[in-house]
């Protein structure tokens, strides 16, 4: 079976780039490598989307993917391992292949990691990127946080309320002996290994492109975080899905 | 074989794998799972090395033969039983 279009990342602008294609009439495939969501989904109190004040992430991504579902939209979880450009693309992933006219890369982006030195260093000590999921498994108990941003600042907030010693050092510092768990809070890397050999990457490893999320293979489309942009939130990572969206069904036109 | 699956409900990560948990019990009633709630039962998080949430550890025979931390899909839950 070919699709009309495979959404690679099944994000808030995976999702979106879904719904708005579902209801053109058209045949969406999601591909998602781990759940449906996107990073939002550990935030737990979400206030600047427009709306719904409050709604923690996973409670708005599950809407969001029930509403996908049930305008027709297909997803399934596999990681993409290889995209093949032609007039028609072909998806491989983990577990076999699927065929479609248009591609959208909605792949976000993923926690950068602790240097090899500094991973070392970590030893055997648990390391966690996510302080709100995981800082209650260390109560009483000394922890260190790695980063020097704002995530950085927000982790060791949190963690003070709930460890008994809470070290902040920076990319590359050497990590407490004493400390149980590795908080790493050192900024986001695009997911867009499988597309650089595709287009065009920023320096940062970002997919280049116009504001109508075009990539430069034709019939190819970025939505969301992974895209070069200058603002990353929850809305414009959706106005991203129903732009390419929009940049799918003119394509399927011609 | 048997389930553990750690979570807390604080934890987004965790209300999504809830509805997955409930669909993979509903595919292998031959398998039991059980929920634990880390704030609950920290004793038992402690004794699992559950070093962050959500975790399913998978049980055979009174032994952990595997486990998946953080979020997953139904599909990659079932090939772990396969």
């Amino acid at each position: 079976m070919k699709y009309d279009c495979i959404i690679i990342g099944a994000g808030m602008a995976g999702l979106t780039a879904a719904i708005y294609l579902q209801r053109a009439g058209k045949n969406a495939l999601v591909l998602e490598s781990k759940i449906h969501g996107g990073q939002i989904i550990n935030t737990i109190n979400i206030e600047n989307w427009p709306g719904d004040f409050g709604v923690s992430g996973a409670e708005l991504m599950q809407k969001i993917y029930e509403q996908a579902k049930k305008l027709g939209a297909k997803v399934e979880y596999e990681e993409v391992i290889k995209i093949i450009d032609g007039e028609e693309k072909v998806v491989k992933t983990e577990d076999g292949e699927y065929l479609a006219d248009a591609i959208i890369i909605a792949t976000g982006t993923n926690p950068r990691k602790m240097s090899e030195k500094q991973t070392a260093d970590a030893g055997n000590r648990p390391i966690s990127y996510c302080a709100t999921c995981d800082g209650a498994l260390y109560k009483n108990k000394p922890v260190v946080v790695v980063g020097s941003g704002n995530t950085a600042k927000h982790e060791i907030k949190y963690l003070e309320g709930i460890c008994s010693k809470v070290y902040h050092i920076h990319h590359d510092d050497p990590i407490p002996k004493d400390a149980e768990a590795v908080f790493v809070a050192i900024g986001r890397v695009p997911a867009t290994e499988i597309v650089k050999d595709l287009t065009e990457l920023d320096k940062d490893g970002f997919v280049v492109s116009g504001e109508d999320c075009k990539m430069s293979c034709p019939g190819v489309f970025v939505a969301g975080d992974c895209r070069a942009k200058a603002v990353r939130q929850l809305v414009t990572a959706s106005s991203d899905g129903a732009i390419a969206a929009d940049g799918v069904l003119k394509y399927l036109s011609k | 074989m048997e389930i553990l699956d750690f979570y807390a409900d604080w934890c987004g990560p965790c209300q999504m794998m809830k509805p997955v948990m409930a669909e993979f019990e509903n595919a292998h009633p031959e398998i039991k799972v059980t929920a634990i709630n880390i704030d609950e039962k920290p004793e038992l998080a402690e004794k699992y090395k559950v070093s962050g949430i959500p975790c399913v550890v998978f049980i055979k025979n009174g032994e952990e033969i595997d486990r998946i931390e953080g979020v997953t899909s139904l599909k990659k839950l079932e090939k772990r039983i396969s």
